[in-house]
This record gives structure tokens, sequence and C-alpha cells, in this order.
């Protein structure tokens, strides 16, 4: 007759356990449902219905020549502050993994600075030194003796550095912690065998490291794509991003359902990305494997 | 490799160039602050504190945004906090199906562009008529930020000892009393950075802000992004470094909570 007391109690006790886990995530669960989710499910309607329910505001995407333009400068400068992020992530990277963990954690603090830094603090800042009466400028004109300004704002070049500097830190993480997991007895063996250290670096170092290159190549790709306060503060009329796009459509054409549609693809170029990095991420795991 | 740094000399000097680049843009805003003049002169011809007077200046806004910042910030990360650190001991203390596909949806507010957020609060809480309200900032910050509360407290969950939280259930610890007594105490330190980290989050955030903030009253970050799209003024110099200062004590007094638990360990 006890035997199945105990285990309806047993059973009881784990239910209880299982709703209490349940009741941790539950309040968080529903503000996310509620706060996020819904507000975003709202985004997708309102691209399509916005008072009648049309897809309009996507073949106007499709045939606008300002809407190709904000395409075409998204994924170009996304593209190349990806590259640059990463070429300048691999320098910094590639230093800090050649160092005792000690001294490691002071450099990370350098490379955390921008990155906790305010993203207008740097707008600011570069404003400051970029522009045609900046530091830069003033100091070429000082050193040449000419009154030569070479534009380095509100332009392209002004959006990509400042964009790169914002997304270093977001590649040096991926390529350091790639760099970190080598086996240091691979590259004493390649140098017991004569190999030159160039020869080390891109034969052994460099391919080992790839998988964090396109990691935080991709990564900083996708961020850059989204930003908007940089092409907005340091870009020019002509460096129009989507994001700057979605904000001209909220606040000065009221128009919610294109502001929407732009959103919308927006995230559809963002999620293709992350997912051809997922799937070169599987494809390179199992080539290891095999 | 000692001789492979030796020997690439210019790689060491990219390096160290790529550092400065890094740098400077956080600290040039410091020597600005300190000049008298009505133009952006470096280095500064007269050095005085009349930038900091015009930054304090009532009539100027500037103080009265940030004080909406960090109102703002306060209640955002206590959102985050009260919600987020039992969402991640739920996560990592219980199996149950879906919990991927869970935990994926609560951290998508970091991989989502902010722009498409921002958009998506700006439609939600006009809907509500609630657009510009401190209540709406403060959910729509908490929304942000959270997931950052998430994975500091899921990595600091994972140092803990599980099996100090079996022996309190063994003793008949309830799950609660367990989270109160047990987990929350050793978890200190990584819900202080957490938190320390979410609050600058939202202290700084912009974009979400700029959408759902009323232009009446923007919060500091909003107030400079027009301030500097509209003319770039060296009182801007001044909050710039008020700002540096915040991150500069904000990272160091985490490191500090962190590197404080890891030799307690």
């Amino acid at each position: 007759m006890t035997t199945p007391m105990l285990r309806r109690d047993g059973r009881t006790r784990t239910m209880l356990n299982r709703l209490g886990f349940g009741s941790f995530v539950l309040p968080l669960t529903l503000f996310m449902l509620l706060v996020f989710c819904l507000p975003l499910i709202g985004v997708v309607r309102t691209s399509i219905c916005d008072g009648d329910c049309s897809l309009v505001a996507y073949v106007d995407f499709a045939t606008g020549k300002l809407f190709h333009r904000a395409l075409i400068n998204t994924l170009s400068i996304g593209f190349v502050t990806g590259l640059v992020s990463v070429i300048c992530g691999y320098f910094v990277a590639y230093h800090l993994s050649r160092m005792t963990a000690r001294r490691r954690r002071f450099f990370l603090v350098l490379v955390m600075l921008p990155f906790w830094t305010s993203i207008l603090v740097k707008s600011f800042a570069f404003t400051v030194i970029l522009g045609t009466d900046g530091i830069i400028n003033n100091a070429l004109q000082a050193v040449t003796g000419t009154d030569i300004v070479i534009p380095m704002i509100f332009n392209r070049a002004g959006v990509i550095i400042g964009m790169a500097h914002w997304l270093i830190p977001f590649a040096v993480f991926p390529i350091l912690s790639s760099l970190l997991s080598q086996d240091k007895a691979l590259r004493d063996a390649a140098e017991i065998m004569g190999a030159r250290p160039w020869d080390i670096f891109w034969k052994v170092t460099f391919p080992l490291s790839l998988p964090g290159v396109i990691a935080g190549g991709l990564m900083s790709s996708v961020i850059g794509m989204g930003s908007f306060v940089t092409p907005a503060l340091l870009g020019g009329r002509r460096d129009m991003m989507m994001a700057n796009l979605v904000d001209f459509y909220v606040r000065e054409a009221l128009d919610w359902r294109m502001a929407s549609a732009i959103a919308v693809i927006l995230v559809l170029i963002a999620l293709l990305i992350l997912s051809l990095a997922a799937w070169l991420r599987q494809r390179q795991e199992s080539g290891a494997a095999a | 490799m000692r001789f492979l740094t030796k020997n690439l000399s210019l790689p060491v000097i990219v390096t160290w160039l790529i550092y400065v680049f890094l740098l400077v843009p956080s600290l040039v805003v410091i020597p600005i602050s300190f000049g008298t003049s009505n133009e952006l002169v470096f280095p500064p011809q007269d050095w005085g504190l009349d930038l900091y007077r015009r930054a304090l200046d009532p009539a100027e806004g500037w103080l009265a945004a940030a004080g909406r910042s960090m109102v703002l910030g306060i209640l955002a990360t206590t959102i985050a906090l009260l919600m987020g650190v039992p969402a991640a001991y739920g996560l990592s203390r219980s199996r149950f199906p879906g919990q991927k596909a869970l935990t994926f949806m609560l951290m998508s507010p970091i991989f989502a562009p902010t722009i498409v957020v921002a958009l998506a609060l700006y439609l939600y809480f006009a809907t509500l008529g609630m657009t510009g309200t401190m209540a709406a900032l403060a959910m729509s910050h908490a929304v942000v930020i959270t997931p950052f509360i998430l994975v500091t407290t899921l990595s600091g969950l994972k140092h803990l000892d599980r099996n100090i939280e079996n022996a309190a259930m063994v003793m008949g610890a309830t799950r609660l009393q367990i989270f109160f007594h047990v987990v929350l105490p050793a978890l200190k330190g990584s819900v202080l950075t957490g938190g320390l980290f979410a609050f600058l989050l939202s202290f700084d955030e912009v974009i979400v802000s700029w959408f759902i903030a009323r232009s009446d009253q923007p919060t500091l970050p909003v107030k400079m992004y027009s301030s500097i799209q509209w003319e770039i003024s060296p009182v801007l110099s001044a909050i710039s470094t008020f700002l540096v200062a915040i991150t500069v004590v904000g990272s160091v007094v985490a490191a500090f909570i962190s590197s404080a638990e890891t030799d307690g360990i």
C-alpha cells in the first residue's frame, strides 16, 4: 500500500520541480513574446497590410531607384567594412595571441575601451579628426605648407572608417579564439623542419585560423549592414543605407508600410548571410571529420 | 615565436597603428573638452572649464537629458535583471523540449538589426498610444539589454558547483530557497557585472530611443545624435569626455569585480 503512495509523492515532486523551473523562465518568456516577438510580427504585417493589404511596398522596393541605391550601399559598405575589420582585427588578434595571459588582459582592455565607448562619442571624435578643418587635414597643411584638404568625411571613406572602428572588436574575438585554440606543437614542428616564419604563418597559422576569419568577417558585415548612426553622421547624402531609409520613411514620409518592408528585407539579408556562415562552419566541421 | 615578431617589423608597426586608431577617438575628446574657444580646435589655444560650465547650464538641456538617461538606465536594468537572472537559472538547470528554440528567441535581440527592433517597438507602442512614455522606453531598453544579462548570468552559472544545489535539495530546500539562498549569493559577481554592462548599454543606446523618445524630452544619446547632425558644438567634447569617463569607470569596476571573483575561487 505504501509503494504507490510514495510513487505518487515522487511524481508530484518532479512535477512541482518542473513547474518550478518553468516559473523561473516564464516571466521573461512572456515579456519577450509581448514586447519583442509581437512587435516584430507587427512589422511583417504592416509591410503588407496598412489600411489595405497589398504587396505594393515590395514592388516599389524592387523597382525604385532610391531603394536600389540603398540596397547596393548596404551590401557594399557592409562587405568592405567587414573586410577592413577582419584585416585590422587579424593584426590585433595575432598580437594578442602571442603574449602571456596576464599581458593579454591589459591589451584586451585597449580593444574593449573603443567597443564600450558610445558610438556618438566616436562619431563626434571622427568629425573632429577627419573633418575638412580637422586634425589630420590641419596637420597635413602644416607639414606640407599647402592648403591641401583630403575629403574624409561626409563620404564613403568616412562611413567605412567610422564603421570599421566600431566593428574591429567584433572581428578580433572570433579570430583570437581560433588562434588561441591552435596547437603550438604544429608551429614548432614546422620550425624544426626548417620552415621560415612567413611560411609557418601562411601554411600553418593562417589556414587554421580561417574559421575565425570567416566568422569575424560575416559577423562584422552583418552588424555593419544594419548600422544607422555612422552613415547618418559620417556619410554623405549618397551613402544612405537601408537603416537610414527606414528612419526616413517613418519620420519624413510617414509611410509605415514602406519602412516595414525595408526592415523585413534587411532582416532577410542578415538571415541569409548568417545561415551562409552556419553552412560554411558545418561544411568545415564535416570536412575536418572526414 | 620570438624571432617571428622580430623579423616581421612591418606587421608589428601596423598592429600598433591599429591600436592607436582604436584608442584615439575615445581619447581625443578629452583635451578638446578643456579648451575655451567656440570653435573646435586641436590642441586648444586656451585652457579652461568653459565647456563644462556650458554643459552643466540647465538652459542647454544636457543635464536634464543625462538625468533622463540615468533614470531610464536604472529602470531598464532593473527590469532586465529581475527577469533575466531567474530565466538564466531556469534555462541552465533544466532540460525540456523546445529549449534551444526558446533560448534562441530570448537571445535574438542581440542578432536582430537594431533599426528593425526600433521600428518594431515604435509601431507597437504607437498602436498602444504609448510612444514617448518612460514606460515604453524602459521596456524597449529592457528588450535590448536582457540578452546580455542572460549571457553573463549563464556563464556565471556554468562555474557554480551543482553539488551545493543538490545538497540543498537533498536537505529539503525548495527551488525558490535554493535560488535565493544558494545560487544568487554565489552569482553576485556575474549579476553585478552583467547589470553594470547592461546599464552602460542602455545609457549609450541611441537608435531605439531615437524612435521611441519624445523629441522634446530626448535621452542623452538622442540629444547628442541630433546635435552632431545639425551643428557640431564644442560642448559635445565635454559631454563625450563625461561618457568616456563613465565607460572607463564602469569597465574598471567590472574588471575588478570579475577578477575579485576569480581570485576568490
